[in-house]
């Protein structure tokens, strides 16, 4: 038998919404509430999730930098140095050492630490930079640079 | 883990108690200098979430010294939520009522604003001369020093001093002091 | 169907209509799916979780090549029937004979790995023992020896070289005692089918090896380091320990942190931190006897 009208009751429905549905839900799964649940609610903080979660990525870069320059600070002070004075001897000394390094040798290396603020004092004395004064006692401070400048 | 490691990490994060001499220094100053001190920024490991603040003892608050005429000049507004509440109080006035108080403030708005603050400053303990009770004095381990050394009183110097210091000139004999 | 994960393929309808009406085609996942999907969860979670079934239940399954390709797998060469036998439990045995009896057959004598068990505990113990004595002394090198050789140790070894599927046992899922003891068998059965060379070499691989990433001050923990110190020193002619306080922070609050150093004539033996005292100088002791024991190899090659 032939039904010619039946076809014509065939309707065409979209997808199954349960499984764009469930895209959403996965990253709402940690949420409180409604928000884990009900659509219409999860999908505006899903979006909202993800927005400052690629804001953040930038602004974590930033935290760490500062972060490691924090502890940077700590550990000169420790060795009775300026930041900005260590950085500069560093660089002239041609240690480019970045913060993170810098950050993790004060903290887990403090003789390698104290070696590298001796290298930036000395270099900073020899180069009249404004943090160090011959005050400090650098006469048992002696770098290979240092030898041949004061040739 | 081992029981050294346990100690090692024990003896990191040790909180250490200091002392500073709060006498002829400059509050706004020293708030810099104690608040690094009361966050733990002066420690390589420092992190906020680490919990690694020290305990700071300051002893002769009542001595301070502010800078030109801040002592005529500052004043603390307080406001007490009701209706006609604001008080301007000045900063002598504030000083006569509690020594302790304007040390307090300069330590407390020099820090960042966030919830760490109030915990922060319960690190801070204040006192109004050298009286400090034996049993905070025995955890104390350092001694921050002080930012501009204490003067001395001429009257405190011996006789021999003041006759033996440089003179760069004297007045002419024959001048008459008012 | 035990391992059945339905997926959107395994579900596929009979199309047996047969009258032809022309539909639009969808490429998206059906309407049917999920419920289909949720439907068989709820049935699932309702009946509970499936029981373990050994792996020789399951389907492809041919013993001997497992047994050949354990030796491969390896890289050993093991006699197959020693091999065999070491695999199989008395009680496995002796249950296997009773059925025997019963049905009447009469099955070639089944060996089990009785005798091999303390056979290949020697073996291993005394390797081991020796191993770390060169490195080790006596102390240090007994507490590591138990903690290899023991059950724990030995089962965790023995299943993960694929010895939990392998064993013949009665009971399911195979007990700790029972792959520690086919471990030691399996070493004694190697040793028979080869030398006592190739067992030490297989004993190096498989249980030394564990030692990798961990410190041994970890495993070894003398009860009262400070006297255990002082013995030790005496027997180094150092009679006098002088412990001192170097430092101290907080001491009447409940973080408090002590240190102190172990002296003896004016040089340092050890430092250690603690909570009190007391314990800073037990943790004193514990480094002291680290640095005296980290030149033990050096000594014994001096000598």
């Amino acid at each position: 038998m032939v039904f010619t009208t039946a076809i014509n009751f065939v309707r065409a429905r979209g997808p199954d919404e349960f499984w764009r549905k469930r895209k959403i839900f996965k990253l709402s799964a940690h949420f409180v509430g409604r928000k884990r649940n009900c659509y219409s609610i999860a999908i505006r903080y899903v979006h909202r999730a993800l927005a400052y979660a690629t804001k953040g990525r930038k602004l974590r870069k930033i935290d760490m930098a500062n972060l490691w320059e924090t502890r940077v600070r700590a550990g000169c002070e420790q060795h009775n140095i300026n930041y900005d004075t260590f950085r500069e001897g560093l660089v002239r000394s041609d240690i480019l050492l970045n913060r993170k390094t810098l950050a993790d040798l004060s903290c887990w290396e403090p003789y390698t630490f104290k070696s590298l603020t001796d290298i930036a004092k000395r270099r900073a004395l020899d180069d009249g930079l404004a943090g160090i004064s011959s005050d400090n006692k650098l006469d048992g401070i002696i770098t290979k640079g240092c030898l041949n400048r004061n040739k | 883990m081992s029981a050294l490691k346990r100690v090692q990490q024990w003896a990191t994060f040790a909180r250490v108690w200091h002392i500073y001499d709060a006498s002829w220094q400059n509050p706004f100053k020293s708030a810099e200098l104690l608040k690094k001190y009361l966050m733990g920024l002066h420690k390589p490991i420092y992190h906020p979430m680490n919990d690694c603040g020290d305990h700071v003892i300051v002893i002769n608050s009542g001595d301070i010294a502010l800078p030109g005429d801040e002592w005529k000049r500052r004043v603390y507004f307080h406001h007490t939520g009701y209706p006609g509440g604001a008080t301007w109080t000045l900063a002598w006035e504030l000083h006569s009522k509690d020594p302790t108080m304007v040390l307090r403030k300069a330590v407390y708005n020099s820090m960042d604003g966030n919830l760490q603050r109030r915990y922060t400053m319960e690190r801070l303990h204040l006192f109004p001369d050298a009286n400090v009770p034996t049993n905070l004095l025995k955890n104390v381990s350092n001694q921050i020093q002080q930012l501009k050394a204490k003067p001395k009183r001429l009257d405190h110097y011996s006789e021999n001093q003041v006759k033996q210091f440089p003179k760069i000139f004297d007045y002419p004999k024959d001048y008459i002091l008012k | 169907m035990s391992l059945f994960k339905p997926t959107f393929s395994v579900l596929r309808r009979c199309v047996a209509l047969n009258v032809s009406i022309r539909t639009s085609e969808s490429r998206s996942i059906k309407r049917w799916v999920a419920p289909t999907l949720k439907e068989l969860y709820r049935r699932r979670e309702k009946v509970g979780p499936e029981p373990e079934k050994p792996r020789s239940s399951y389907l492809e399954w041919n013993y001997e090549a497992e047994v050949f390709a354990f030796g491969k797998r390896l890289g050993e060469e093991f006699d197959r029937d020693i091999l065999k036998k070491a695999l199989i439990q008395k009680e496995y045995a002796n249950i296997q004979e009773i059925k025997a009896k019963e049905t009447g057959q009469n099955l070639p004598t089944i060996t089990d790995n009785y005798e091999l068990i303390p056979e290949g505990d020697g073996i291993i113990s005394s390797y081991v023992m020796t191993e770390l004595s060169k490195k080790y002394p006596e102390d240090i090198a007994k507490a590591v020896t138990n903690y290899l050789t023991s059950e724990e140790m030995l089962s965790y070894i023995a299943s993960h070289i694929g010895l939990k599927d392998l064993i013949l046992t009665n009971e399911f899922p195979v007990a700790n005692s029972t792959l520690c003891n086919t471990f030691k068998a399996v070493v004694a059965a190697l040793k028979q089918s080869q030398n006592l060379a190739q067992a030490e070499k297989f004993i190096h691989d498989f249980v030394l090896s564990q030692l990798n990433g961990k410190n041994v001050y970890e495993i070894w923990d003398p009860k009262e380091p400070y006297k255990y110190l002082t013995r030790l020193l005496h027997q180094r002619g150092i009679k006098e320990i002088e412990p001192r306080l170097c430092n101290q922070s907080a001491s009447n609050t409940v973080l408090a942190c002590f240190q102190v150093g172990l002296y003896s004539n004016r040089e340092l033996l050890g430092i250690g931190w603690g909570e009190s005292v007391h314990i800073a100088k037990d943790t004193a002791a514990l480094d002291a006897i680290q640095r005296v024991y980290k030149n033990y190899t050096t000594q014994l090659e001096n000598k």
